[in-house]
């Protein structure tokens, strides 16, 4: 079973702080690594054909030059090859761009039986990656997986609905978007991560895809601003005596438009 | 398949320093780190002192990411509710080459880790080593999880608790006596408020250590040191005091009541704390360091006990960049003569004994007895604020003579026997 | 003396927790200690008393610095996994 799984490189983001003063995320620095869904989907697929017992597992990233290293997590983790993306063009694309850019690269890779994602991105979670390539590529989707199998031709899935697991089925090639709960994505041994370095990896910019600058610049979604939200509490602390302490709360809370003054 | 000349066990400066050594020389070396990248399990108080080891990893510091050049070193003598400060500003520190550098270890290490790749070494992160493949006192490779993988010489660089050199029987568990631990925040401030709050140039930066009635008169003291956009400020205490101080004290708390005193509070004010660490440090001096070679076995940095306290410097990461390096070049004369045996490897000793690390830790062999002196760290800071205050104040009565009342203070507390005693000391420690 | 609110300086660090316990102690020999200097010695305090007034370990905490391991013959002491644990960002 030859199966292509998406992962979307992000920051660490256990690593992340947030500026106090400004509300920013400090993003400087910090590690990059695959989206924890991400590795849910690549362990599935993993799974899938070892228990196929055939095929292979191609695992392909659109992200910055560091790419070249994030991915070895990807390949250590048990796919057999790996295409990368990388491309000062494809920095800050929005959803619908990014989905056509990987949707061209899933048909140059070619053949597959298996197309994986995970729900969500770590970084943003908009949730619209599986269903646009669906559509983009002309294929069945299986969403919000929690339990997948292959038996006499078919995929047949888990959904998990919250409230109820619906079970389907679908005819092959399809898209599947695994959920969390899934599996429990292995951690890479020493010795396979030192296989990873050997594994198939090919490079892919823009023109190799066919895009120009100008497909690559209609960004229609853009992202104003990402802030921390304001904490509530604004720990203000009188020192001094109780009559003047009771006139400062006073005060702070007509300022504040708690109380009208 | 996987067959390298070299394991590494830390991507700290030890084994990094050895890693581009020998990756530079065209020798196959893996080095395995347990963090999620180089520097994620280091800390540093926060200054490496270049000199010694600026020709070492030649051609490199340039673009080193380096916090600032300490130009104004400050020793504060801490009282209960007094200090006096000493500071020295000098124009020789605040000239190229300068001599001694703030650092902080998750950025550098990283950094020199980049450098190892590009000199051809392999890094593994996210990896422990949990034991060593042995052939009687023999070690042949490291075993981590599942894999098993064979070197011709594994360098133990993985730190002041080293297991990989306890393993193979290299030293022993480490001893409350010689070990201290250190408690660090990273306090993060603007370089303007730093710059002005500390009188500094831009690029230039300050260490100072405190000494006195922060540890309650146990082994160790305080520091702070100036990065680009941010203050290290740490308290260090020897483990043994602290388990035998009555009544007991609870370390992190020490470092607070450390950080909340007006002479730090001022310092710090409006800064946010963005890191909370702590480290060992090895103590003991030239008689704490380990047996530094076996067979197909060579130890290095901290897990050697490589680290000197003189009480005015506190060395340790030159020690390891430095040992890093010796450790590769005798690895590169036993490939060359392909005998990995203890007696060919023995060659590190020899590199390290002819250079400064060995050199210097012999020269200050006596410095850990020196500071090993209650008096050091609680009486006599606390008579020099003591006798500053009384020569320095101006009461309502006539004022006694001034050496007067500096002898009366100080023969309160002190013995003139010991006092000449704890200078001698301190003559010969230095 | 000055609050200490350890719990919101650990906050700060990235520790990521290894679902495999790294640090063991000696219920029995704890039972019978009488220094415990692992309740005041951990700059993390990781070390701390449970209400049947037994030895309990947060390892969530740790910052594998070794302490207890040097001031405590009978704790036993390994670093967490690879990949798990405390990774600083300034060091």
């Amino acid at each position: 079973m030859d199966i292509i799984v998406c992962l979307k490189q992000n920051v660490d983001m256990k690593q992340i702080r947030i500026k106090r003063d400004t509300r920013e995320a400090v993003l400087d620095g910090l590690p990059l690594l695959f989206g924890d869904m991400d590795k849910n989907a690549l362990e599935e697929a993993v799974r899938l054909k070892e228990k196929a017992g055939s095929g292979k597992v191609t695992a392909l990233a659109l992200g910055s030059v560091k790419l070249k290293d994030t991915i070895k997590d990807a390949l250590a983790a048990g796919a057999d090859e790996a295409v990368i993306l990388i491309d000062p063009l494809f920095n800050n694309l929005d959803a619908r761009t990014k989905a056509q850019v990987l949707a061209k690269a899933i048909q140059k890779i070619g053949k597959f039986d298996v197309l994986m994602v995970g729900e969500g991105s770590t970084d943003n979670y908009s949730g619209q990656f599986g269903p646009r390539l669906a559509e983009l590529l002309d294929l069945p989707a299986l969403t919000y997986v929690k339990q997948l199998e292959f038996a006499n031709g078919k995929m047949k899935a888990t959904r998990n609905m919250e409230e109820s697991f619906e079970v389907v089925e679908s005819s092959l090639p399809a898209l599947v978007v695994v959920t969390s709960g899934i599996n429990e994505p292995r951690i890479p041994s020493l010795m396979q991560i030192l296989k990873a370095a050997r594994k198939p990896l090919q490079e892919w910019n823009a023109a190799a895809l066919g895009f120009t600058a100008v497909d690559l610049a209609q960004n229609d979604v853009q992202v104003v601003s990402n802030l921390a939200p304001v904490e509530l509490r604004k720990k203000i602390i009188f020192e001094g005596k109780l009559e003047e302490n009771v006139d400062n709360l006073v005060n702070n809370l007509i300022k504040e438009g708690v109380l009208r003054g | 398949m996987d067959n390298f000349d070299v394991i590494v066990v830390g991507g700290g400066l030890a084994g990094l320093s050895a890693a581009y050594t020998l990756g530079k020389a065209g020798i196959g070396v893996l080095v395995v780190e347990r963090g999620d990248y180089s520097g994620a399990k280091n800390v540093t108080g926060g200054r490496l002192y270049l000199n010694p080891v600026r020709k070492l990893l030649p051609d490199i510091w340039e673009q080193a990411p380096l916090e600032r050049f300490v130009a104004k070193e400050c020793i504060v003598m801490m009282g209960e509710d007094s200090s006096t400060a000493i500071e020295l500003t000098s124009r020789k520190f605040a000239q190229k080459p300068y001599h001694s550098y703030t650092i902080l270890r998750a950025k550098f290490d990283q950094w020199l880790a980049d450098k190892v790749m590009e000199a051809g070494g392999i890094i593994i992160t996210k990896n422990r080593v949990d034991e060593l493949i042995m052939d009687g006192t023999k070690v042949r490779g490291i075993i981590a999880g599942e894999d098993k993988i064979p070197a011709n010489v594994v360098l133990a660089a993985d730190g002041v608790m080293s297991l990989v050199a306890e393993k193979a029987g290299l030293h022993q568990r480490q001893k409350p006596l010689d070990y201290a631990v250190a408690i660090k925040e990273v306090i993060e401030l603007s370089p303007q408020i730093i710059e002005q709050r500390f009188n500094l140039e831009p690029g230039e930066g300050t260490a100072r250590m405190y000494a006195g009635a922060i540890t309650h008169g146990m082994f160790g003291g305080g520091f702070l040191y100036t990065n680009l956009s941010s203050v290290s400020l740490g308290l260090v205490v020897r483990i043994k005091d602290l388990m035998e101080h009555k009544p007991s004290l609870e370390a992190p708390q020490l470092f607070e009541d450390f950080k909340q005193r007006p002479e730090i509070k001022g310092l710090i004010a409006g800064g946010e704390t963005i890191e909370y660490s702590a480290h060992v440090i090895p103590e003991e001096g030239i008689s704490g360091v380990s047996k530094l070679y076996g067979d197909g076995i060579l130890v290095a940095g901290d897990a050697a006990g490589l680290a000197l306290n003189t009480g005015i410097t506190v060395r340790g990461m030159e020690f390891a960049i430095a040992s890093g390096v010796f450790a590769a070049q005798a690895i590169i004369t036993a490939t060359k003569n392909k005998d990995f045996s203890a007696q060919s490897l023995s060659e590190y000793e020899r590199l390290l004994k002819n250079s400064f690390v060995l050199k210097d830790m012999a020269t200050f062999k006596n410095a850990p007895r020196f500071l090993d002196n209650p008096r050091l760290m609680g009486l006599y800071p606390q008579a020099v604020c003591d006798t500053l205050e009384k020569l320095m104040f101006i009461g309502e009565q006539p004022k006694s003579r001034l050496v007067g009342t500096a002898m009366s203070e100080m023969r309160k507390k002190l013995k003139l026997t010991q006092l000449l005693k704890d200078g001698y000391n301190a003559f010969r420690s230095m | 003396m000055a609050d200490l609110n350890i719990k919101a300086k650990l906050a700060k660090d990235t520790i990521k927790a290894d679902a495999e316990r790294h640090i063991k102690v000696n219920a029995e020999k704890c039972k019978v200690c009488k220094e415990r200097v692992c309740l005041f010695i951990c700059p993390a305090r990781v070390y701390t008393l449970n209400k049947d007034g037994e030895v309990a370990l947060e390892l969530d905490g740790c910052l594998e610095c070794g302490t207890c391991r040097i001031a405590c013959a009978e704790i036993e002491w390994h670093y967490p996994r690879g990949g798990y644990g405390v990774q600083y960002k300034c060091g």
